[in-house]
């Protein structure tokens, strides 16, 4: 007879297609490399980043809205929004501003620095239900970065969907994102609305608040428009209840409003903690999130 | 010293290699040897500097340095002109260790009256010194190394980050984290006082783990409950000169100490 | 899907089926510890030293020899938490060559462990930590690949004062376990949930318990119902938390609260971390560190450029209590505590779970 407890290894059973379920997925890197660097301005660059493994390449999907976890060995690990069409599998683009010690050291690598991903993590915005609708999507600063992926999923849909407006501001010009992307936007019949809080001498558009720019355009809406409408909201808490308390005035569902946020995440698993909101985990049940359950969050707002 | 590193990289980025120096104002140089501990790790340690003024490890220096390291606190008229002199050749300037960070426990000094103190350690050959001040008080501090002694695992980690390009941050919770990390009973329910609730960790609570209380070597955490602490420890029965003495030692909780002597005078009137 | 977890479960002796009751004397307790302790490492509850009342200190520690084992202890000062939720952890490490990298992943566990004694509290708080950590999305494999390797011997307990196991739905542990122990005067009564612990107990002389060893064991039962003394009334708790989050007396709370993280440490059930990357002095090789980390601290919530989610202490301290006795209730139908009452016995502030809740319900001081 056969007495002791038996040593039980769990890497035994890893899963090649790397299933959330398999407990070996979760400290799974993909190794990548920073395939090129676009600086936007000053501050922040958007850094074109691919899977290396072909097949892994390929198998890594995601949705409009999901995060990757951004890792260089000794320097750090953060979330990243991702920023390109989900067309494009694992060769990503992460919009990065240069904050702390991961993103400062990001700033000074070159083309071909080895990163590892982990990842897509998050919920996202739900694009296959907006079919048939108009889209308006809202951005401040660099919330524009989340944005991008739905805009390109709007270009690469675009009968699918009815008017699509963009309203972005930006604290002064300098900061405008994406700026020489906004011809194409336009041309794919998007309406974009660009408005700074600061102008300067080398800007002629609107100065103001965003809600002031996004007034113009709802005001220019017909009353059905409100009805069949779904809102992206990215930025800072204190614009997106302003924005999103001005649609619900005008009659658009909650629930037809999506925001992303932002907060602290060691893990992006739904373990750490650190990304918190009340009790609820941004990592998990967010970033994307609507403006209802926002609303319910306690500490969101 | 070593070269090794000198045009290195570390995934592809430049590493930072600065022309070095150490200084040591009123301090017992315990600090440096610190700096100078870790045989293991020592040789790729220096290679991480390039280090140009170091009485204690090398003869000879020169003033044209990026990154100072200053241990000690100052207390006569040439260390003041001495680290006024450091900080307009220093890029960088470093306070290493408790000394230098808060004054130390030269800072005991402070509780007697001065001339009493010259003739008691001087006798019939006084020196001239004052009061004992952190660095701070004089000139602008860039970065903080705590600790009486410092930690040459801290130090490492800060000389390795520089190198990188990494932020220095230290802990901003209590010693009490660590402390309960390395298991130990805590010092309250062997009737010891410690300062462990309210001191910066980074130390790995070093007197703790041997079982001594936590003297506050490297100062309050950020947003230290000091006020709740001094309420404890005088219900666990400990005196106010108990606590003062604790609060006193490294002069980190220097502005508590005080707070505490005021409301003691208050509350005495 | 579903069956085959269950069925894998069941292999591993975590798994509830039809539990199989034996009475094992007294007098053969060393010989099952012998057993056990000739095949692996042991941990058990041993006496650490006195406090400054002479009152017993106990660690849960590795140890061979049974005498050392103070199976009728209190409550340790810490959970056995560093076996399977580590203080710190490396979650990777990597080889750096040149401008690339190696990363190696390995979840820091070789050998099984013996837990002898855990306490029904201790017992529970595993198996809520299981729902996020072992069942949940995104198992994690440094706890799962620990946690698979504890064969545990649960024992009795009697309440302390400060025990509210009871209110947190605790008291007694169904599943989670291999083998447990009820004392019962000159025998001990013994549930048995795997077919290693089967294994164990045929090494030595049981028997099959009579009419009277279930009365035995019922009038044991009764005995640790009348001790308990305090108590947390939950009814509406979640909804209680909601209506009262700007309640004056969270700040109350937050006046006196450390912020030094004590709570967490000592709790069997708080698993919340940071992780640190760090670079080898010679450049060449680096690490991922976990450390467990507490909500109460300052720099919890805080943000890259600093901004800081919850700067003030009676915000953090009222996270604790959200995630705890709201959040996770919500999650799972049971709160993230099992009312060991460590967290208030370790508090130097004397800030216990009883009176917070109390407080916000309106009750007491």
């Amino acid at each position: 007879m056969e007495t002791g407890v038996k040593f039980t290894d769990i890497s035994l059973g890893r899963s090649k297609e790397r299933r959330r379920d398999d407990p070996n997925t979760f400290e799974y890197t993909y190794k990548a490399e920073i395939t090129n660097i676009h600086r936007l301005t000053p501050k922040e660059s958007l850094y074109r980043i691919q899977i290396l493994d072909p097949e892994e390449r390929i198998r890594f999907t995601f949705s409009p809205g999901q995060f990757v976890m951004l890792e260089l060995p000794g320097i750090g690990e953060a979330p990243f929004s991702i920023s390109s069409p989900p067309s494009r599998h694992g060769d990503v683009e992460l919009c990065i501003r240069s904050v702390g010690n991961l993103t400062n050291f990001l700033s000074k690598v070159g083309r071909g620095a080895r990163v590892g991903i982990r990842g897509p993590f998050g919920t996202s915005f739900p694009t296959w239900e907006m079919h048939g609708q108009n889209v308006l999507l809202v951005a401040g600063g660099l919330g524009l970065a989340p944005l991008r992926t739905p805009i390109a999923y709007v270009q690469e849909n675009r009968s699918r969907f009815g008017d699509a407006d963009i309203v972005y501001g930006t604290k002064d010009p300098s900061q405008l994102l994406f700026t020489y992307q906004y011809d194409m936007w336009r041309a794919d019949d998007i309406n974009l609305r660009l408005i700074v809080e600061k102008g300067g001498p080398s800007w002629d558009g609107p100065v103001g608040m965003i809600t002031t720019a996004l007034d113009e355009i709802l005001a220019a809406k017909p009353p059905s428009y409100f009805q069949k409408t779904f809102a992206i909201v990215c930025g800072p808490p204190v614009m997106f209840k302003f924005v999103c308390t001005m649609l619900n005035e005008r009659e658009v569902p909650m629930q037809k409003m999506f925001v992303s946020l932002e907060r602290r995440m060691h893990c992006g698993m739904g373990k750490c903690c650190r990304c918190n909101v009340g009790s609820t985990y941004t990592c998990l049940k967010g970033p994307v999130f609507d403006y209802w359950t926002v609303m319910n969050l306690k500490e969101a707002i | 010293m070593t070269d090794r590193n000198a045009g290195g990289t570390f995934l592809g980025v430049p590493l930072y290699r600065p022309r070095t120096a150490f200084f040591e104002l009123a301090s017992c140089e315990g600090c440096q040897l610190q700096v100078l501990n870790n045989e293991a790790t020592l040789a790729p340690f220096l290679g991480l500097l390039e280090i140009v003024n170091f009485r204690e490890a090398m003869t000879g220096g020169t003033d044209d340095y990026e990154i100072a390291f200053v241990e000690g606190s100052v207390s006569r008229k040439d260390e003041e002109d001495l680290l006024k002199e450091i900080r307009g050749n220093a890029r960088v300037l470093v306070a290493l260790g408790s000394c230098a960070c808060f004054g130390g426990v030269n800072r005991l000094k402070d509780r007697f009256d001065p001339d009493w103190t010259r003739k008691t350690v001087y006798g019939e050959a006084p020196v001239e010194s004052g009061r004992a001040r952190p660095l701070e008080d004089l000139v602008a501090v860039d970065l903080k190394i705590y600790g009486c002694p410092v930690k040459k695992e801290e130090v490492e980690k800060v000389v390795t980050n520089i190198a990188l390009g990494k932020a220095v941050v230290s802990p901003k919770y209590p010693v009490c984290m660590e402390c309960k990390a390395n298991e130990n009973i805590c010092l309250f329910d062997l009737g010891e006082p410690c300062l462990g609730p309210v001191t910066r960790a980074g130390c790995d609570s070093w007197c703790p783990n041997s079982r001594a209380g936590c003297w506050g070597c490297r100062g309050p955490a950020e947003d230290a409950n000091v006020e709740q602490l001094e309420k404890i420890m005088q219900e666990h029965g400990f005196a106010q000169e108990t606590i003062l003495d604790r609060l006193e030692c490294f002069g980190g909780f220097a502005r508590f100490a005080e707070a505490f002597r005021r409301r003691r005078r208050e509350g005495a009137e | 899907m579903k069956k085959r977890a269950r069925r894998h479960r069941r292999e591993e002796g975590h798994g509830r089926t039809d539990m199989i009751f034996r009475t094992l004397g007294k007098a053969e307790l060393p010989k099952l510890f012998g057993v056990m302790a000739a095949g692996g490492k042991i941990v058990a509850p041993v006496e650490a030293g006195r406090d400054r009342e002479n009152r017993p200190v106990y660690v849960f520690r590795e140890t061979a020899r049974f005498e050392e084992a103070a199976l009728s202890y209190t409550t340790t000062k810490l959970p056995a938490k560093r076996y399977f939720l580590p203080y710190r952890e490396d979650l990777a490490t990597f080889r750096i060559e040149g401008d690339d990298w190696q990363k190696l992943v390995d979840y820091n566990v070789d050998r099984p462990r013996i837990f002898f004694g855990l306490h029904p509290c201790d017992i529970n708080a595993l198996n809520r930590l299981d729902k996020v950590l072992l069942n949940g999305v995104y198992p994690m494999p440094y706890y799962v690949a620990k946690r698979k390797n504890m064969f545990i011997v649960g024992i009795d307990c009697l309440p302390q004062p400060y025990c509210f196991c009871r209110s947190m739905g605790a008291d007694t542990a169904l599943h989670g376990f291999d083998m447990f122990l009820t004392d019962l005067g000159d025998d001990y009564f013994v549930e048995i949930l795997s077919d290693t612990a089967y294994n164990f107990l045929r090494c030595v002389r049981t028997s099959e318990p009579g009419e009277d060893d279930h009365a035995r064991y019922m009038k044991a039962v009764s005995r640790k119902n009348d001790k308990f003394i305090a108590h947390v009334d939950t009814t509406d708790l979640t909804k209680i938390l909601d209506m009262e989050f700007q309640s004056e007396v969270w700040k109350q709370w937050g006046d006196r609260c450390l912020a030094c993280g004590t709570c967490a440490n000592v709790c069997p059930t708080c698993y919340c971390y940071g992780v640190e990357e760090t670079v080898s002095v010679d450049l060449g090789s680096a690490r991922k560190t976990k450390t467990l980390y507490s909500c109460n601290l300052l720099d919890f919530a805080e943000v890259a450029g600093g901004h800081n989610f919850r700067p003030e202490r009676h915000v953090r301290l009222k996270y604790r209590y959200y995630h705890k006795h709201r959040g996770f209730v919500e999650a799972y139908e049971e709160p993230l505590c099992v009312g060991c009452g460590r967290c208030g016995e370790s508090c130097l502030a004397g800030i216990t779970v009883p009176e917070v809740i109390a407080s916000v319900r309106g009750e007491g001081a």
